[in-house]
């Protein structure tokens, strides 16, 4: 089948039922919507109903008519009945019946495919529909995920500062004020230790947000030796909030400092510091 | 036809009477079972019956229709029988040999019937013509409900030869038909 209408081979083809289904169902569908090709099986499905016609006769069994009769519901033509049917003034009435006969047929057709065509664009329209919501259910799955992961957000920075607070009120807790290493620069911190809980914090402002490549890191000195508790970057307003359980054995400690150094954190101080602190005062 | 759909009895055992052997022939070249043949050809009378609507006279002659319409029902109970049966031109021992041939048609309408067999002796010269290969193609395609695939592999053709040989035994047919159907 070209692009448009089909060939007369394909029309025979598909008349006689040579092809495979799978060839045969575009063919189906295009010859159900297609004038032209229509007509063209028809004419094919004629020349190949001859094959039928020129089958040698055998005679039907009797049983087959009463069997027919039976299964349609029919009781029987009479004998009188019969006679006048075959009548060759039936046979006039007969024509002129069968023409209306097919007229009456094709506008029954011809309504059948209009409702069919009714019913394929009602059911159309419901796919659309269908497919508009299911867009618009999606639309809404993702924003009810995103508000969720906000809301995880913000359940976790609620609870650091209910944690913050805690630490800031209890009476194991100390806190430091750290200082700035370039006295021109505007930022502030404080360090906040809590025995109880194990944990540090270290809060500041004003602090310049690393580029990318570059990160806050934050030592403690015990024993003449920097130990890293962590790294942390401020946000685009200068806020940073940053804590951590304390190390294990860690049991002296004079110093903080917050380095910069490069993304991921170095193992060893290397970077220039931005913060010092002393916590020599903090109790122990 | 609309006496039918009129539910006139009469009218449908007068077409009865003079399609019933033709409708049972066909159905018996197909299934080449007198029993099967019987099933189909009852299935299609009373379908005709039920609904008379479904032949419309502008796409062609009844007698057309009714052959198309008895041979697709033989085939669809062909397949599902998974009885694809090799039907050459020659007719099978099982059955079909079993009924008489029949030499005149019914009484009911002579000139009707001797215009029918008129047009069945033109198509049976027309297969006559066909060459043995291209008729033998168009059998196994239109009676033994085979598709060229199958109808290759039971020749032992190759496809495109099969495809020929359909193709130029359908021109043929329809030369010889042409203006006749």
């Amino acid at each position: 089948m070209d692009a448009v209408h089909l060939s007369q081979e394909q029309a025979d083809e598909f008349a006689i039922g040579s092809l495979d289904p799978e060839l045969e169902r575009p063919i189906a569908l295009h010859v159900a919507e297609c004038g032209p090709c229509r007509e063209m099986v028809r004419d094919a499905e004629r020349v190949a109903a001859a094959l039928a016609l020129g089958v040698p006769p055998r005679r039907a069994p009797r049983r087959l008519r009463t069997r027919v009769w039976n299964s349609a519901g029919l009781q029987g033509p009479g004998i009188l009945r019969r006679f006048a049917t075959i009548a060759p003034a039936a046979a006039g009435i007969a024509a002129s019946v069968v023409a209306i006969a097919a007229f009456t047929g094709m506008v029954s057709v011809r309504g059948q495919i209009h409702d069919l065509r009714q019913q394929n664009g009602t059911l159309q329209d419901q796919i659309d529909s269908t497919l508009s919501q299911k867009v618009q259910i999606a639309a809404l799955v993702q924003r009810v995920s995103e508000e969720e992961r906000t809301s995880a957000e913000l359940r976790q920075a609620a609870r650091g500062d209910h944690d913050l607070f805690v630490a800031m009120m209890s009476p194991e807790s100390d806190v430091a004020e750290v200082l700035s290493v370039d006295p021109g620069a505007s930022a502030v911190g404080r360090l906040i230790w809590d025995n109880e809980q194990k944990r540090v914090w270290f809060v500041a402002s004003q602090l310049p947000r690393r580029p990318a490549g570059e990160t806050y890191q934050v030592w403690v000195s015990s024993g003449g030796r920097y130990v890293s508790l962590g790294t942390f970057n401020s946000d685009e307003s200068g806020f940073a909030r940053y804590d951590t359980t304390l190390p294990q054995g860690l049991l002296r400690y004079e110093t903080a400092v917050v380095t910069i150094e490069r993304s991921g954190g170095a193992p060893e101080r290397s970077g220039s510091a931005v913060f010092v602190t002393d916590l020599s005062r903090l109790h122990r | 036809m609309l006496a039918i759909t009129a539910r006139d009895e009469g009218a449908f055992a007068l077409l009865y009477d003079r399609y019933a052997d033709l409708v049972y022939s066909a159905c018996l070249r197909v299934l080449g079972d007198t029993h099967l043949a019987e099933d189909s050809a009852q299935d299609v009378f009373v379908r005709l019956w039920r609904r008379p609507e479904a032949f419309v006279a502008e796409r062609g002659r009844f007698v057309s229709w009714l052959m198309s319409v008895a041979r697709n029902r033989a085939v669809d109970e062909l397949r599902s029988r998974g009885r694809r049966r090799n039907r050459e031109a020659a007719p099978s021992a099982s059955g079909e040999d079993q009924m008489p041939l029949i030499a005149a048609g019914p009484e009911d309408d002579p000139l009707r019937n001797a215009q029918l067999h008129e047009e069945q002796r033109m198509v049976r010269d027309a297969l006559v013509g066909l060459p043995p290969e291209q008729r033998a193609a168009l059998e196994l395609a239109y009676f033994g409900g085979m598709t060229q695939q199958e109808i290759a592999f039971r020749l032992h053709e190759p496809l495109g030869t099969v495809k020929t040989r359909i193709r130029l035994g359908m021109q043929k047919l329809r030369r010889a038909l042409e203006g006749r159907l």
